[in-house]
């Protein structure tokens, strides 16, 4: 099947590459209102259109690729809690620099975010979506962090998964998982957009070399096989 | 460690020293490292109006959030993870983000946002436990809060009501309690034989959900089915809770 992947982010292509799906990605400045959910990303396959990254892999599953079949029921539960880790920590704390630290809205965030639209409506709905950031920050207990404190969560955090991937290739030894796609696509993020998240996660040189790896196995291996994006 | 550690946290019923989630992880985990507190229960004389319980006070500082005080207790040389290895400290993390991410929005649910439970439970239970006109105040703060932090984190298009939801909420925290059985399996404790962070954190989540009678009862009778996390958190009562007293 041939998918075409409408995003903002990294994570579901990697994952749909570690299933050694055919894909092309689009990005659209409007593909939050194209999504049935209101969220990106989405996948576009055939006539279905799946939202959001559970119900992606979950979609994806069920027509016969999963990447997770080989692991025990503990293995299963500890990927789940990575995975959580991971939304938890680093996309809380990509989202705290991107809507939170005021220099950072103000340099980059708002023109990026509204650049599709006129004015007044990028001011408008660049504006309403920092206030709901930052509703939602508050109601986690985030409201009240300084940008130090959320540097050091990121760097806990990625003590943390330097320390679950060791030495192997991949977090569940030989074979790649969607905690692997996940971990990527943000770690990758990261290191290409903010300067003070990317200082924290280079002080981790096994992350760095697992990022690095996936990038060239899976994204310049297949950048003959007709992709339409690369990720330089 | 010479300096008195004391404890604001909110107390106990139904067999547990504490009936609050973030109170008992403080409680548990202060037990597992021999922290010696001194636990001050929110009572009638209580003048803080804030709902920021539990609160750790020392003679020059407080500390308040549950990771934030455990992290001082750390530093205080009261470390209940002395024994795990880096990997097991870092699975610790991940299950805790699991933790609050899949189970608390269920927890905070079946407390304070149910209105059978909320009603006939929850709300008399907390507001006899603070003084007039507080009582008046706080526990509905309380049940916002919770409602608020569940619709903002899981509530987005399409499942803007909130029906949809609680479906999904308690679908994830039934997960999660699976995971936690399966990962826990036969063991006493999750990293060998000696009860760490996680524990505290688990015991704290779960022991509430297992032990307070709620008329709306779904995600409690789940728990009660998943035996070997029933038995966890009767053993860590019966072993550090005893006296189930303020005793420290």
């Amino acid at each position: 099947m041939l998918v075409r992947l409408v995003l903002h982010h990294p994570y579901p292509q990697a994952f749909l590459q570690m299933c050694n799906l055919p894909i092309k990605v689009v990005c659209r400045s409007n593909a939050e209102y194209m999504s049935p959910s209101g969220k990106v990303p989405f996948i576009h396959v055939g006539n279905q259109v799946v939202s959001e990254l559970g119900p992606i892999v979950q979609f994806v599953k069920a027509k016969g690729h999963s990447l997770s079949d080989g692991l025990d029921e503990v293995q299963k539960a500890e990927m789940k809690a990575y995975m959580e880790l991971v939304n938890n920590m680093l996309l809380t704390a990509e989202l705290y620099l991107q809507w939170c630290d005021e220099a950072t809205v103000r340099e980059i965030t708002y023109a990026r975010y509204g650049s599709p639209y006129p004015w007044p409506l990028n001011h408008v709905l660049a504006y309403q979506k920092q206030w709901e950031i930052k509703r939602k920050m508050k109601a986690i207990g985030w409201g009240s962090k300084t940008l130090d404190q959320v540097l050091e969560d990121v760097d806990q955090c990625c003590q943390a998964l330097s320390q679950r991937l060791g030495t192997q290739p991949y977090f569940f030894n030989k074979q790649p998982t969607e905690l692997d796609a996940l971990v990527f696509g943000h770690l990758y993020t990261i290191l290409t957009t903010t300067d003070e998240l990317s200082e924290k996660v280079k002080n981790y040189s096994n992350l760095l070399a697992f990022c690095r790896r996936i990038e060239q196995h899976y994204f310049e291996d297949h950048a003959r096989g007709g992709i339409s994006v690369r990720l330089s | 460690m010479a300096a008195p550690l004391e404890l604001s946290c909110w107390g106990g019923g139904w067999g547990l020293p504490s009936v609050h989630s973030d109170s008992l992880v403080v409680l548990a985990y202060a037990k597992f490292s021999g922290a010696p507190l001194k636990v001050n229960v929110i009572d009638n004389t209580w003048r803080g109006s804030r709902g920021d319980v539990p609160i750790l006070t020392t003679e020059d500082s407080t500390v308040s959030q549950p990771a934030k005080i455990l992290n001082f207790l750390r530093k205080q040389k009261y470390n209940a993870d002395y024994y795990l290895s880096a990997k097991q400290g870092a699975d610790t993390l991940a299950y805790i983000a699991l933790l609050e991410e899949k189970l608390l929005p269920a927890v905070l649910h079946t407390f304070w946002v149910e209105s059978d439970n909320y009603f006939t439970v929850t709300k008399p239970w907390f507001a006899s436990q603070i003084p007039f006109p507080l009582n008046l105040i706080l526990p509905g703060r309380m049940s916002k809060g919770a409602l608020n932090r569940i619709l903002l984190t899981k509530g987005a298009p399409p499942l803007y009501h909130l029906q949809e939801v609680e479906a999904q909420i308690y679908r994830d925290a039934k997960e999660c309690l699976n995971l936690l059985s399966k990962r826990l399996g036969t063991s006493q404790f999750f990293f060998g034989d000696t009860p760490s962070t996680l524990d505290a954190y688990v015991f704290g989540f779960l022991a509430p959900l297992y032990k307070v009678h709620f008329p709306k009862v779904q995600l409690q009778e789940h728990l009660k089915q998943l035996s070997n996390l029933c038995h966890f958190c009767d053993d860590i009562l019966s072993s550090y809770f005893r006296l189930n007293l303020t005793d420290g």
